[in-house]
């Protein structure tokens, strides 16, 4: 009898022999949940006793429980990645699958970097920003879209109006005095 | 007993020194006469034996927060509020040999910076492989997959905090990765092909014993084969004499037709 209850003690494990195993797992950051929970991306081929058998294996995280859920994705036109979306042309991205797994021991994820500087954040946003502006140029209907320039405009023509600013002629725009008139052709006989 | 029981409640309300103000007026008396006849309690029994309902959960609402109708022991010990700022809230401990540590590349901060992610070497290939055993092929393997785990949690993590720049840095680690388990998989491929041609071999070989009986493997030593040899040689010539005959025999027949025939 105490033999069997320090087996039912030790981590059940399977038996399936998976030598090279060619997966990966994407450990997620949910803070919502306790932290002995982690919860994993993986392939849709892999089930509970699997992922309990390879977290024992690999990583010699004893798990208590697993749930798993798949989440199927939304259709839409088109392949992903694709720029103009062919219409009437369905696709439906692969579904995800999670695990929810419960460990004995908590786990909690590092914490987010404060400043993005080694990320080089700024000049990354900037080039997203300047890439997806030009985008917008090439796009059906674009002509028809206001101006970027079009806020700053009416900003001045308020400025002029509630007499904030002054309207300056600039050198180009003022007339320039060149004497009387003259008739070019003089000496036409008629 | 003068009065019918059905005037009694009219004529009652009537007497009554403080609802003279409430006496309807006297055209509609006979209207009252009749209702007064058709009204009938719901029980015999009067309201004052029982309470007005059997809840005893009667006014007690978790919406409108009003609490138990009488104290319980614990009424008296304040309850825990639950802290909103995450930042208040205490820290859990997590222990620094913990199994899922293995899924980053530092315990500091959730992903590699593209320069950390850029600093990696060449990946394995087939001719260095070549010469590991299978043991040390397959921790190389999971050590592969190990990191292609960290490199699928940071990338995936980055794209949440939309970080920045090292999308590419990690792909090309990834391939790296990639490329190893690829050789190692050509390098396993390669040995069991010279495997089962040694095995194609070895059904042939006469110093191979492959019925499972007795050693595999019985060398012959180098005097022993000579011996051998020379009497293999002997004997071939002792054999091939007759099958000379037989094959000389067409021959000398047909040499000899023709003197039978003639």
């Amino acid at each position: 009898m105490a033999a069997q209850t320090v087996a039912r003690r030790a981590p059940r494990l399977g038996n399936k022999h998976v030598f090279l195993p060619n997966f990966t797992l994407t450990l997620l950051r949910t803070p919502k949940l306790p932290p002995t929970f982690a919860s994993f991306i993986v392939p849709l081929n892999l089930n509970k006793l699997d992922l309990r058998d390879y977290l024992w294996n690999c990583y010699g995280v004893p798990v208590r429980g697993v749930r798993s859920y798949i989440q199927m994705q939304k259709v839409r036109q088109d392949k992903p990645r694709e720029k103009r979306p062919f219409p009437r042309k369905w696709f439906r991205p692969r579904s995800i699958k999670k695990m929810l797994v419960e460990m004995d021991q908590p786990f909690v994820w590092p914490e987010e970097p404060k400043d993005y500087d080694l990320w080089d954040k700024v000049t990354y946003d900037a080039a997203q920003k300047e890439r997806e502006d030009n985008e917008t140029q090439y796009r059906p209907g674009a002509r028809e879209l206001p101006s970027s320039e079009r806020g700053t405009i009416a900003e001045q023509a308020k400025a002029y109006l509630e007499a904030k600013e002054k309207w300056e002629a600039k050198q180009e725009d003022q007339w320039e005095d060149v004497g009387s008139a003259v008739e070019v052709e003089q000496d036409v006989k008629i | 007993m003068s009065t019918s029981t059905a005037l009694r409640p009219v004529a009652r309300q009537l007497l009554r020194a403080s609802r003279t103000r409430n006496i309807p007026p006297t055209f509609l008396l006979p209207s009252l006469l009749s209702g007064a006849q058709q009204t009938s309690p719901f029980s015999s029994t009067s309201s004052t034996y029982y309470p007005r309902d059997n809840n005893r959960e009667r006014g007690v609402s978790t919406q409108r927060r009003t609490g138990l109708r009488q104290p319980v022991s614990v009424s008296k010990t304040p309850l825990p509020k639950p802290v909103l700022n995450p930042e208040k809230r205490s820290k859990v401990e997590v222990d620094p040999d913990h199994g899922l540590w293995q899924f980053f590349h530092s315990k500091d901060k959730p992903m590699n910076t593209p320069e950390e992610d850029h600093a990696h070497g060449r990946p394995w290939s087939v001719e260095e492989l070549r010469q590991k055993s299978w043991e040390d092929l397959h921790s190389l393997w999971w050590v592969c997959c190990k990191e292609r785990n960290r490199i699928v949690t940071e990338a995936y993590e980055r794209k949440r905090l939309n970080a920045g720049y090292g999308d590419a840095e990690s792909k090309e680690r990834e391939a790296m990765v990639k490329i190893t388990m690829r050789a190692i998989k050509q390098a396993l491929t390669e040995r069991y092909y010279s495997w089962s041609d040694a095995e194609e071999l070895a059904k042939t070989d006469p110093e191979i014993n492959l019925s499972g009986e007795g050693s595999v493997y019985t060398p012959k030593e180098y005097a022993e084969e000579d011996l051998l040899e020379e009497e293999e040689v002997l004997g071939e010539q002792e054999e091939t004499s007759p099958e000379k005959n037989v094959l000389l025999e067409p021959e000398v027949k047909s040499a000899e037709k023709p003197v039978v025939s003639a």
